[in-house]
């Protein structure tokens, strides 16, 4: 993510968090989110076949079913599901077969930690972490959920990640922009939101863990549900990549509710790493 | 007096704080440095806070060493504030240092400040209890 879309990050929550005062102000009393009746009359230019913004009162009142459940609030990643991965700091205890690709940098990854060296740190050196790492820094994530999106702001690199709920399909891969995030398209099913993001970074910066590369053909699809009296979001992920492991690699990751902190701007500056040895030494391998 | 002193010891009643910027796998685990010297700049920001500190070596040239801080949010836990160290101050700094021997890199575990009170981080961990 560039560094303009990152500084634009206030403006988006503020956008957001406007929308969402706005359509409650506008829902009839009683009536939750994903009300209907209660938009204004669209301008003009919505009369042309653009699709709707995901924030367009007209798309934010269209009648759907009421949402399971609603992740709005802050969340921060726990330690409390077993077996490691993805969280760029700990070896994953299960690895999926990686291919002779993915084989190469993690034998280079495990040899450089025998040296006491580190392997194409690349968040270390201010590249965006990128899904699924992005989800498991030891840093809230900040979510607004609106009838038609679910906003994620980590405040690692204050990275945006939106989950798209207003049943449009993914983009076109000809016209999409990749990213190292991915674009998400969720879905609800029963009590659960399903999540399918795929379009991921064709760069050799992009990591599920360490020594573990993602390429554009990575996909993941999150399952989420709120469990614990709605203090605990669980996700069971499953990680395709073909060319860099066989079939799908399963895992489950949960966060805790966290209610006395909200996200500050966390950015990655170069000055930073012109101070500190420990992204700047000899003991990394690029 | 030998102002650089490297021992073996577990962090006793300290958590290891996780990086959220880059990977700690550099960085010894249990193995400590003191670090006694000269506070060049304190820098309070996020991700990480750090201390420039010269420290002299054994000939008496003064080293310089960076030793990274987790975020503010969890140095104000802590008792920290963004005056706490300021150019000048003496201080005595304990660290973990680089695996392969380099000098002038560590990551922060306690300080030790001139009027006697120390200091350390709170781990970074936000929220409730761990989920069932």
């Amino acid at each position: 993510m560039s560094r303009a879309i990152r500084r634009g990050i206030p403006a988006i929550l503020a956008a957001v968090t406007l929308a969402g005062l706005t359509i409650a102000a506008q829902a009839p009393a009683g009536r939750g989110r994903g009300g209907q009746n209660s938009a204004p009359a669209p301008p003009a230019a919505a009369a042309t076949a653009e699709p709707l913004s995901a924030l367009a009162p007209e798309n934010l009142n269209k009648p759907r079913p009421k949402a399971p459940f609603d992740l709005t609030g802050n969340w921060f990643i726990s330690g409390s599901v077993p077996g490691g991965g993805w969280l760029f700091g700990r070896t994953p205890a299960v690895l999926p077969t990686l291919t002779p690709n993915a084989q190469k940098h993690f034998d280079a990854y495990a040899a450089a930690v025998k040296e006491g060296k580190v392997y194409r740190d690349d968040i270390g050196q201010c590249w965006p972490a990128g899904m699924p790492v992005i989800m498991t820094r030891v840093w809230p994530i900040t979510m607004i959920q609106l009838p038609t999106a679910v906003y994620m702001m980590s405040e690692f690199m204050n990275s945006l990640r939106v989950i798209y709920t207003d049943g449009r399909p993914h983009t076109d891969p000809d016209v999409v922009v990749r990213t190292f995030n991915g674009e998400s398209i969720g879905k609800w099913e029963g009590d659960t939101l399903v999540v399918d993001t795929r379009y991921f970074t064709d760069l050799d910066k992009h990591w599920v863990d360490q020594g573990i590369p993602a390429s554009k053909d990575f996909r993941m699809v999150e399952r989420y549900k709120l469990i614990n009296n709605g203090n605990t979001l669980e996700g069971e992920w499953t990680l395709i990549d073909p060319q860099n492991w066989e079939g799908e690699w399963k895992g489950t990751r949960r966060w805790n509710r966290v209610n006395d902190h909200d996200i500050q701007e966390v950015e990655c500056l170069p000055d930073m790493n012109q101070h500190l040895q420990s992204t700047s030494s000899s003991v990394h391998i690029r | 007096m030998r102002r650089l002193l490297i021992a073996s010891a577990l962090a006793v009643g300290l958590v290891t704080p996780l990086l959220g910027h880059h990977s700690p796998a550099a960085f010894e685990a249990t193995k400590t440095v003191t670090l006694v010297g000269t506070v060049k700049e304190f820098r309070w920001q996020n991700p990480h806070s750090w201390i420039e500190i010269m420290v002299p070596n054994d000939k008496g040239q003064d080293v310089l060493w960076a030793v990274e801080l987790t975020s503010p949010t969890y140095l104000v836990k802590g008792g920290w504030k963004s005056n706490t160290l300021k150019p000048g101050d003496k201080v005595t700094v304990v660290g973990r240092p680089l695996k392969t021997g380099e000098p002038g890199s560590a990551i922060f575990t306690s300080v030790t400040l001139a009027d006697g009170r120390t200091l350390t981080e709170r781990p970074a961990r936000l929220g409730g209890p761990a989920a069932p």
